[in-house]
């Protein structure tokens, strides 16, 4: 009754001056779409320059001078979509850049957007609009602005402030604290001479992953990479290793009050497994039992069971190899639900683990894997992870290796994950906790 | 077999397939190949704004504020146990939401659909309500009402919706307040559910590569209630003037936060409430989306940011459009845009603007289509307004520049709204 789904690969198309090109065909998607990652080492001189280029090139190219004649284009070519972004994967900063667009048969006038597309996408990335051997002081300054803007507008969001401050506490000293769009004092330093120095480092020498993701023909795909290829490059490598390993001594507590009606209490783990290890889709599904989903320990204990928080929850950070356990709470309910989730984190260690549990995670991570398939974004992301660790994994293999653990396999990675840090978002003025008990 | 419409949109690539179960529910399935995932979505016209409504027997009830999004948690207790958990043990990811206007509870899963099917279908008809567990959600809800309380994107919207609306119950938090939840009870929770949860109130949507027969026929099955018709809903009558100008609340934020907007008094439905729809993210996009001369002036002065944003939200009994974001400065930057508005309305959009951001539109729309939970949620959507989702299509050949002029001198020639938050 279904039809048989096609595997999802990435076909290699070239490799050429430290850029590999890859193609991700599916005819399925109504969008064709280009990613582009830059790759460099996450440190703190280069990470906010690194974080402010997407914004800078996204304001204007030699052929399209300003912010609005770009979008003008992209409006005109049915609301086709170029923009990018910054982040951290472990140790590493992407400088990532992407351009979709509808597919042409749905444009219903035989129009060539892919290649239009492109063009606009190799545009602002290749052709800058430059004064005084710098971006265009005015636009930067702007940019600059916007980017210390965004960094202080991190407090906004609740949840994920006390998550970053979590780690940024857990990691003081490594080089993984560093935000991924780095640190609002060095932002203020920047000048568009500095940045347009860095900007032509991360075009010519920055390792370099393309993906092209739609219903994209092989004329098309290689005029594409014919063109990006024009690009002068001189390949050094920037991307290192990144330190997973780490024996904890103390954990440590840190408290931190702010105007807030709720209290936002993180737990940060070292897991101590790299993703490259045996150990890797065992700690995979540990996290799912412990609280990756609704039928998660935590869901299950601090929010069904106890009725302390909306939700209770675990993120693994794969390269880094932390685990984060989050959960909104009442502050005076901080004691009762540390307890609790702890009691969650020594089952996992003691093994109090059911065939039920591991059951459940293993089918939430499998359909997991396979609604990955689903989304063009999705897809290119799982790709981008495999090639940044050197690891072939497809969606397939990475399936069979998930299926294959036993709680055994759980219960061993259980022993080395330790507890790091304790980061609380205290609520200034305690209100009663509207708990009945 | 259960006797279905087949609708075919060429242009689109999609099939839609419709059904009519004799209890007047309305099921209908989008089928999309090459898709492992498959999303099912049961959902009754019945969100926050229904807290005022006549039973079957005549009887107006008055009920608490955030009670819809109470029913909501609650129908996943069942008496074998949580939902949550009997979904998860066949890997697939059950949740629920609640708006102003619909209640919706759905799963996506790769595998074993028909199973997850059926038992959507089974638990939202089969509600198991305890005083025992009532009670025990207080706690969980109100953590989530604690969660939105900080949430300043979330607070500057209801605070612009208070300046909105005098009347209508829109105004009001979806969950309720942590005190309106206390008064919530078993025996008001089931007044609701058998009020709203009927058959001819409800709909089913299907996106995913499955096949019309099965679900159809699993449809047919597992309905069990007779129609009961739909409930009558109450709404206050809402004057056409603003509740209040300006509102301002402070938060921890880093910067101003502002959020405008304006109450459409005209009220509609089917394919013309679709096409006003369209017509007004046409002109918003036209006087501040990313392309407008106003959007990049204040972006250059350093007013806006990338944050900026603007929506429409469109139902039977209600309509407003909203723009805003951060902004260095509130009253400086409402009161450029009030200009740019003014300005507007008195010259009428040009053509070519608004053929090319009639393109762009349409890209948007094509884009939703590669997402089944997108889909789902807008076929239902649209269902309830009377209108099909996939009509967008007609609705972008036919409007035009002269009728989107006169959907801009109607409306925006309306007083705005201002609600800001600013930092503690």
């Amino acid at each position: 009754m279904e039809t048989a789904a096609r595997k999802t690969t990435a076909e290699k198309l070239a490799e050429k001056n430290g850029i590999t090109f890859y193609r991700i065909n599916s005819e399925k998607f109504k969008t064709n779409r280009v990613d582009i990652f830059f790759l460099d080492r996450l440190e703190r001189e280069r990470a906010s320059a690194n974080a402010i280029l997407p914004s800078v090139l996204k304001r204007g190219c030699s052929k399209f001078q300003t912010q609005r004649e770009l979008e003008i284009r992209m409006e005109e070519l049915y609301g086709a979509v170029v923009d990018g972004g910054c982040n951290k994967k472990g140790e590493t900063q992407i400088v990532s850049f992407h351009m979709s667009h509808i597919a042409d048969k749905y444009t219903g006038k035989g129009d060539k957007l892919f290649d239009k597309c492109s063009q606009l996408l190799m545009c602002i990335l290749q052709n800058p609009v430059v004064e005084d051997g710098g971006f265009k002081a005015s636009v930067f300054r702007q940019e600059r602005d916007n980017l210390v803007d965004y960094i202080r507008s991190r407090i906004n969001d609740k949840m994920r402030f006390s998550f970053l401050r979590c780690i940024e506490e857990m990691c003081r000293g490594e080089a993984f604290a560093i935000p991924d769009e780095g640190y609002e004092s060095d932002a203020l330093l920047l000048t568009p001479q500095k940045t347009y120095e860095i900007y032509q480092q991360m075009i010519s020498s920055y390792p370099c992953y393309v993906y092209m993701s739609g219903s994209i023909d092989d004329e098309s795909a290689y005029r594409f990479i014919e063109q990006f290829s024009q690009i002068p490059r001189t390949d050094t490598g920037r991307t290192g290793t990144c330190e997973v390993k780490k024996n904890v001594s103390e954990v440590r507590r840190v408290d931190e009050s702010m105007d807030v009606n709720q209290g936002k209490l993180c737990l940060g783990f070292r897991t101590n497994v790299e993703p490259t290890s045996p150990d890797y889709y065992p700690l995979v599904v540990y996290n799912g039992i412990l609280g990756g989903d609704v039928h998660s320990k935590l869901f299950q204990n601090v929010r069904e069971k106890a009725s302390l928080a909306y939700y209770a929850q675990s993120v693994l950070e794969k390269y880094k190899g932390l685990m984060i356990i989050m959960s909104g709470i009442e502050h005076a309910n901080r004691d009762k639900a540390e307890k609790i989730i702890l009691r969650q984190f020594e089952d996992m260690r003691e093994g109090n683990i059911t065939r039920e549990e591991l059951d459940a995670t293993k089918k939430s991570l499998m359909t997991g894997i396979k609604t990955m398939q689903d989304s063009q974004g999705a897809i290119v992301d799982f790709f981008l992870s495999q090639h940044l660790i050197g690891e072939g994994d497809d969606f397939e293999s990475m399936a069979r290796k998930i299926e294959a653990v036993t709680i055994d396999d759980v219960v061993r990675v259980a022993q080395n994950v330790q507890l790091d840090t304790i980061y609380f978002l205290k609520p200034d003025n305690p209100q009663p906790a509207h708990q009945d008990e | 077999m259960a006797d279905y419409r087949t609708i075919n949109y060429d242009r689109l690539g999609e099939t839609l397939y419709e059904y009519d179960h004799p209890s007047g529910l309305k099921a209908f399935l989008v089928r999309k190949p090459g898709y492992n995932k498959k999303t099912a979505l049961f959902a009754t016209d019945y969100g926050s704004i229904d807290n005022v409504f006549k039973k079957s027997d005549g009887q107006v009830m008055h009920v608490p504020d955030g009670i819809a999004h109470f029913l909501e948690h609650k129908l996943f207790e069942q008496k074998e146990g949580n939902m949550l958990d009997r979904f998860s043990k066949l890997g697939s990811s059950p949740n629920a939401f609640t708006s102003f206007n619909q209640t919706a509870y759905y799963f996506s899963c790769t595998d074993l659909f028909e199973e997850n099917f059926r038992m959507l279908l089974d638990y939202v008809q089969n509600p198991w309500l305890t005083d025992e567990n009532v009670e025990k959600e207080k706690g969980i809800i109100a953590q989530e009402i604690r969660m939105y309380e900080d949430d300043p994107d979330w607070r500057l919207y209801f605070n612009l919706l208070g300046c909105l609306y005098v009347n209508h119950p829109i105004k009001i938090d979806i969950a309720g307040t942590v005190e309106s939840i206390q008064r919530i009870n078993k025996e008001l929770l089931y007044e609701c559910y058998n009020a709203f949860y009927t058959p001819g109130n409800m709909v089913v949507v299907v996106a995913g590569d499955v096949d019309p027969d099965r679900v159809f026929t699993i449809v047919d099955n597992m309905i069990k209630s007779k129609d009961k018709g739909r409930p009558e809903k109450h709404y206050p009558d809402e004057p056409e003037t603003l509740n209040a100008e300006y509102r301002e609340q402070k938060l921890q934020v880093s910067m101003p936060l502002f959020s405008m907007g304006i109450k459409d008094p005209v009220r509609l439905s089917g394919y013309e409430l679709l096409k006003r729809r369209t017509a007004i993210g046409i002109i918003l996009a036209a006087i501040m989306g990313r392309s407008s001369e106003l959007f990049n002036r204040m972006y250059y002065e350093g007013l806006i940011n990338d944050s900026f944003q603007f929506d429409v939200s469109m139902d039977q009994s209600y309509g407003f459009v909203n723009w805003g974001g951060q902004t260095t400065d509130p009253e400086k930057a409402a009161q450029e845009i009030r200009s740019e508005i003014t300005a507007t309305v008195e010259r009428g959009l040009d053509e070519a603007v608004f053929e090319r951001l009639k393109k762009a539109h349409t890209g948007v729309f094509i884009r939703t289509l590669n997402s089944t939970d997108i889909i789902a949620r807008e076929v239902m959507d649209c269902y309830f307004n009377r209108t099909n989702y996939f009509d967008l299509c007609r609705v972008f050949d036919e409007l035009d520049v002269n009728y989107t002029n006169s959907v801009l001198r109607d409306l925006f020639a309306r007083k705005t709204a201002l609600s800001v938050i600013k930092p503690v």
